[in-house]
């Protein structure tokens, strides 16, 4: 797997690089700026762009903006924004073009390697990665007339799990039950909350995600 | 020179004869004297006859907008008059007038204007003009054209060819040619002082009288101060709370362009080495190792950070010792002197230091000095802290920069900060704040 990473600190770029080299994963190229990563992709061609949101020049969503650039100029470029914050309204921004292998990740987590190793090959892969964090948030809001109300707290976790691109055999694992259990819970909460049942990881966060990106603007 | 003598007043201006001889006020007030009384005639006639010829037409309505030009006219006058009590005196008669109301109705002006008191004394200046003028000429002239007469004697016998007697009283002189008439000419200019001395005085007086009709009254000089005063606070609130927000920002930048990045790099780290503790020990091994020197590096830079927020020195012991923890740190030397006898309010103190320490930082980044000099002294209600290097100057207090930043913080305490920095040094960085606000 061959990936691109623009980040403009020093000690995080070589961090990455070299977490990824041990884990099999060959970074080609990196820059320290936004602007610069459209270049890379367009030149390398790469199975994933990893990059940071705060980057010069202007030190606020420059990471942002470039990946969004990235996902116009060659879609189907699959990438990973990592962010120090992480905020719903970025999360939906850079869905809005199509949640397929996309991923937006607190920072931090690069420390939990294999699970960051993980998500970068899901991402790869075409899946969707939307941090817990963020998750979080959206589940968190409660507004009048807000459908998630209708949910118990266990369809909210599933919910959320689901959110970050988890298989059902996964949120199985994790919240300890059965598949058949989770089944039944997703298929009450597509319900619920008015939504067609889908095959596959991504689809369903996207599902959510626009739904609930949706409820909010 | 001639920007000197326009801010000079006769109210103000030297009492020295050669001082006073040499200065244009002196003729300019001698002039206004003498040629005001033409002026104040034809004020005189006009409102006479303006007035009279209004009055007794008011009953077949005529009048009243004869009496309307009237006002504005005496009221243009009036501003003439402050004019040239700028141009004779040198002196400011601020406008007293209340503001007329926006819009196009004249209607509304006037009435505002009729029923200000500043019209009406402008009335009373303008009316009383004529006699005062003639008093004051009578008073002057005489004086001036005995002292211009005897001065210029030796040319006026020249031009005319022939003698002249010149005498007071049962004293007299005769001057039968240019050489003979030298000695008058010796008791005009001793004339002069006098001439001088009482044109001055009778300026001083008449600025005085001019100042209590034409000018705003007390209280709304008093008004006038306050609503300053309030624009001044309201600025420097302003400024207040920009640099508030500007610091948050630059601790929110520090924060995350330093250490957090650097905790970040040691999660990683352990994560990497977490990874590898089956299978490669030594390479774990390497790895705990890095991520221990990033932690105490990490430790460094929070503790340099939080010293930057503020530092605990200052608040425990004063300026003193912490302007001294900061020149030790300076990478050149730098000579402090403190000399306060008693400890400034904490926001002095806070505002004093940063000042420093933002001086000291630039002085290591730009300046190119070898030595540098710290100076935080008491001037009556001020602190005076003052930064200077030997460095290669050109420094400016940009907008967004560090020392703007601290220059609105001063401000937000009637505080003033400068930077005087001509290219090719020295620099000198003052701030006088003061201790009570």
């Amino acid at each position: 797997m061959r990936v691109v990473i623009a980040e403009d600190s020093v000690l995080l770029r070589e961090g990455l690089v070299r977490l990824l080299a041990d884990a099999g994963v060959e970074t080609v190229a990196t820059v320290g700026d936004g602007p610069g990563l459209l270049g890379i992709v367009q030149e390398h061609r790469p199975d994933l762009a990893i990059v940071d949101v705060r980057m010069p020049p202007s030190f606020t969503d420059e990471g942002l903006r470039a990946a969004l650039a990235v996902r116009e100029a060659v879609p189907g470029t699959p990438i990973l924004v990592l962010s120090q914050y992480v905020e719903e309204r970025y999360a939906t921004d850079l869905i809005g073009g199509g949640a397929e292998g996309v991923g937006y990740l607190l920072k931090e987590r690069v420390a939990d390697v294999a699970e960051f190793i993980d998500a970068v090959r899901r991402i790869a892969a075409g899946g969707t990665v939307i941090d817990a964090e963020v998750i979080g948030q959206l589940l968190g809001r409660r507004r009048g007339g807000d459908p998630l109300r209708d949910l118990t707290p266990r369809e909210r976790e599933v919910l959320g799990l689901m959110a970050q691109g988890l298989s059902n055999g996964e949120i199985a694992r994790d919240l300890v039950v059965t598949e058949g259990a989770v089944e039944k819970h997703i298929s009450s909460i597509f319900m619920k909350l008015d939504l067609q049942p889908a095959q596959g990881g991504h689809r369903r966060v996207m599902a959510v995600l626009a739904y609930l990106g949706h409820r909010e603007s | 020179m001639g920007e000197l003598s326009a801010r000079r007043t006769v109210v103000d201006g030297s009492w020295r004869p050669l001082a006073m001889a040499g200065s244009s006020l002196t003729w300019r007030a001698a002039a206004y004297f003498v040629a005001h009384v033409a002026i104040g005639f034809g004020c005189f006639v006009g409102l006479v006859v303006g007035l009279g010829v209004s009055l007794a037409t008011t009953i077949i309505w005529v009048g009243i907008p004869l009496l309307v030009l009237m006002m504005l006219a005496w009221r243009t006058v009036a501003a003439v008059e402050r004019l040239l009590l700028r141009a004779a005196f040198g002196v400011e008669v601020p406008s007293p007038y209340r503001p007329l109301p926006q819009g196009r109705n004249p209607l509304r002006k006037l009435k505002v204007m009729s029923a200000d008191p500043a019209t009406w004394k402008d009335l009373l200046y303008v009316g009383l003009l004529f006699p005062v003028a003639l008093v004051e000429f009578l008073v002057v002239f005489p004086l001036w054209l005995a002292t211009g007469i005897l001065t210029f004697l030796p040319v006026i016998v020249l031009v005319d060819g022939g003698g002249m007697e010149v005498g007071a009283g049962n004293v007299s002189y005769w001057a039968g040619d240019p050489l003979s008439a030298l000695p008058v000419t010796a008791v005009g200019l001793v004339l002069l002082l006098p001439a001088m001395y009482l044109t001055r005085t009778l300026a001083i007086g008449h600025v005085l009288y001019a100042r209590l009709l034409l000018g705003p009254s007390r209280s709304q000089a008093e008004n006038k101060e306050l609503r300053e005063r309030t624009a001044h606070l309201q600025a420097s609130r302003a400024r207040g709370v920009d640099a508030v927000e500007f610091e948050r920002r630059r601790i929110e930048r520090d924060l995350h362009d330093g250490a957090q990045q650097r905790l970040l790099a040691v999660a990683m780290d352990i994560g990497r080495a977490r990874a590898k503790l089956e299978d490669d020990p030594e390479g774990a091994r390497a790895l705990i190792e890095q991520a221990h020197s990033g932690t105490k590096e990490a430790i460094a830079e929070l503790r340099d950070l939080a010293r930057g927020i503020y530092p605990a020195i200052l608040t425990d012991r004063g300026l003193d010792p912490a302007l001294s923890g900061l020149a030790a740190r300076a990478p050149v030397p730098v000579q402090v002197e403190v000399d306060l006898p008693e400890r400034p309010p904490a926001a002095v103190e806070s505002i004093a230091y940063f000042i420093v320490a933002e001086a000291l930082a630039n002085i290591a980044k730009y300046a190119r000095a070898t030595q540098a000099s710290v100076r935080a002294v008491k001037d009556g209600p001020w602190v005076v802290v003052e930064i200077s290097d030997n460095g290669v100057g050109g420094a400016v207090a940009a907008k967004g920069g560090g020392l703007a930043g601290l220059a609105d913080r001063a401000a937000t305490i009637d505080g003033l900060l400068t930077v005087d920095s001509p290219v090719g040094g020295p620099t000198v960085v003052r701030a006088d704040l003061p201790c009570s606000w």
